[in-house]
């Protein structure tokens, strides 16, 4: 399956959740979105809960908050 | 004379005409419908209390209030998912908070079909999704809509639908959708438009994706309203498609929709949906909170699943007991876990609870299966071995041997059945591995990978409620550079 994160293509295994595309996006990022520095939108601008389930093609976008 | 029989006339008008509207004023035409919508609970039972009080708070004051759900009721919480009753303490508490309807999500299916008949059969309202159709399995076909009654001459029609992945069927492990047919939603919803013509209200209940509801609403604009799951997306602002409106209230009952259509002369003129975190309300329904209780008192948690005939000590043995698991659960070739997702060094002799299960695998990693030859296994267990430069992962269906080359790294790998025979690198084998390791180890593999919808843990339990007694006494199937 793929989807998009901050524009970049990830392949990640069927049926992956939001936080699963995100470490196998970066861990960095993965720990920023676990610890609540980053918050995950997708295409619409809407809030996505990190367990949320991908499906082909998805778009997500990597917002940090600010302190 | 005539001037004053004019204002007379004038003035019983007036007063006939106030007293006329003032009766419009308190007679309402107009028809407001409340709809309380969650999805994706995954079974987090905590906030049903305050689910059910407000709903009955709702109750007490509007006439119509619906409760709904966008599927996805099931799997996320031992309390529910691993007592002997699987699924059943939701069903109960759905019940008792009155649920009208739910959309078919892709994780009711986990319990499997015959075990999903029978909350289907124990919930006081229905399942429904237009796109499922029973073929050879032995779910019991679903209703694809559900229409209710909403006050005079007003009728509402839910619609339901499910995701399907690129192989076209829903994200669970294959082998619960044994013997059902699934057609693509969105053009199996659109056959549904005429339900607009037919009830005052049509509302799209789906377990689609928010993604996917977008198309949906772009392409039938019938639906007065979708309430959708499965992303589990905030739509805290309104999301408007083609006329059509969204909603997803997040996941695992963290936060409520509350959506209000207003219908009048059989038209809708309003439509509002609001997002009600749950740690914005207070009360709870006494009733549902002391059954909250006792399931989360549940004994299930102290309960023997299995015996260690001997202690299983250290990575070698605990990780080939909790590789043995998923190869004989899941079917697969081979299995592999990873060391750092092995939290219990020692697991004395005696009995083993859920609780000690709990403990050694914590983290509700889902299983991956992937397809792979023999080279690609070998580039797993190397890069996972160049990242910590030691033994990473336990095994089970074969056995390994790294020979490192003069920077320590992994020179060359050995792999070896448990005769001691080779396999052949020609032929592909299913590879189960943790999604921790599917979504962080960097390894070759031209299969995508599917999730077997299983958790690690779940596996475990299983594994050992089947087999009663286990013996990892000096189990080694991992060695570096010759070692025995």
């Amino acid at each position: 399956m793929q989807i998009f994160i901050n524009n970049q293509e990830i392949e990640i295994f069927r049926g992956a959740t939001v936080m699963d595309a995100i470490l196998s996006f970066s861990k960095h990022e993965y720990h920023l979105v676990k610890t609540g520095q980053t918050i995950v939108l997708d295409r619409f601008g809407k809030l996505t809960e990190p367990d949320g389930e991908l499906t082909e093609g998805q778009v997500l976008i990597l917002k940090k908050i600010n302190p | 004379m005539i001037k004053k029989l004019i204002f007379f006339l004038a003035g019983i008008v007036l007063i006939f005409s106030l007293h006329t509207s003032g009766q419009q004023e308190s007679l309402p035409e107009s028809t407001e419908i409340i709809i309380l919508h969650v999805n994706d609970m995954h079974s987090k039972i905590d906030n049903l209390s305050k689910f059910a009080y407000l709903a009955d708070s709702l109750r007490k004051i509007h006439p119509i209030v619906f409760l709904v759900a966008a599927g996805d009721n099931f799997t996320g919480n031992p309390v529910v998912d691993m007592v002997e009753d699987k699924g059943y303490p939701m069903i109960d508490l759905m019940n008792r908070c009155g649920f009208n309807v739910s959309a078919i999500g892709n994780h009711e299916f986990d319990m499997g079909q015959e075990l999903f008949n029978y909350r289907m059969d124990q919930a006081t309202f229905p399942f429904i999704s237009c796109n499922i159709k029973v073929t050879g399995g032995i779910l019991k076909q679903p209703k694809p809509f559900i229409a209710m009654n909403a006050g005079k001459d007003i009728s509402i029609a839910f619609l339901g639908a499910i995701e399907l992945n690129d192989q076209g069927i829903p994200d669970t492990h294959p082998s619960r959708v044994a013997g059902l047919k699934f057609s693509d939603p969105v053009k199996k919803m659109k056959e549904f438009a005429w339900l607009k013509d037919k009830y005052t209200l049509l509302i799209g209940l789906t377990h689609l994706g928010v993604e996917t509801d977008v198309i949906l609403a772009d392409s039938m604009p019938q639906l007065d309203l979708i309430i959708g799951g499965h992303s589990h997306t905030l739509i805290d602002k309104p999301l408007i498609h083609n006329g059509v409106q969204i909603v997803q209230a997040g996941a695992n009952l963290k936060y409520v929709g509350k959506t209000t259509l207003v219908v009048d002369k059989g038209r809708l003129i309003e439509r509002r949906d609001e997002i009600i975190p749950m740690t914005d309300l207070t009360r709870v329904n006494p009733q549902v909170q002391a059954l909250i209780d006792k399931y989360n008192q549940n004994e299930a948690f102290s309960q023997v699943v299995g015996v260690a005939e001997t202690p299983i000590d250290g990575y070698d043995e605990i990780g080939s007991l909790m590789t043995d698991a998923i190869k004989n659960r899941l079917k697969v070739d081979f299995a592999f876990q990873n060391q750092g997702g092995i939290r219990i060094q020692h697991i004395p002799n005696g009995n083993i609870t859920m609780k000690d299960v709990y403990q050694l695998d914590p983290f509700n990693n889902q299983i991956v299966i992937y397809r792979m030859n023999l080279a690609e296994i070998t580039s797993l267990i190397c890069n996972a071995f160049n990242i910590e430069k030691s033994i990473d992962l336990q095994v089970s269906g074969l056995n390994y041997t790294i020979t490192t080359n003069n920077e320590g790294k992994c020179g060359s790998v050995e792999i070896i059945d448990n005769l001691g025979k080779p396999f052949n690198p020609a032929k592909e084998y299913t590879v189960a591995v943790n999604s921790y390791m599917a979504a962080s180890y960097r390894f070759n593999h031209r299969d995508t990978g599917t999730t077997a919808s299983q958790t690690s843990v779940q596996v475990l339990i299983d594994y050992l409620s089947d087999v009663k007694k286990v013996n990892y006494s000096g189990v080694k199937r991992t060695f570096l550079n010759g070692e025995k």
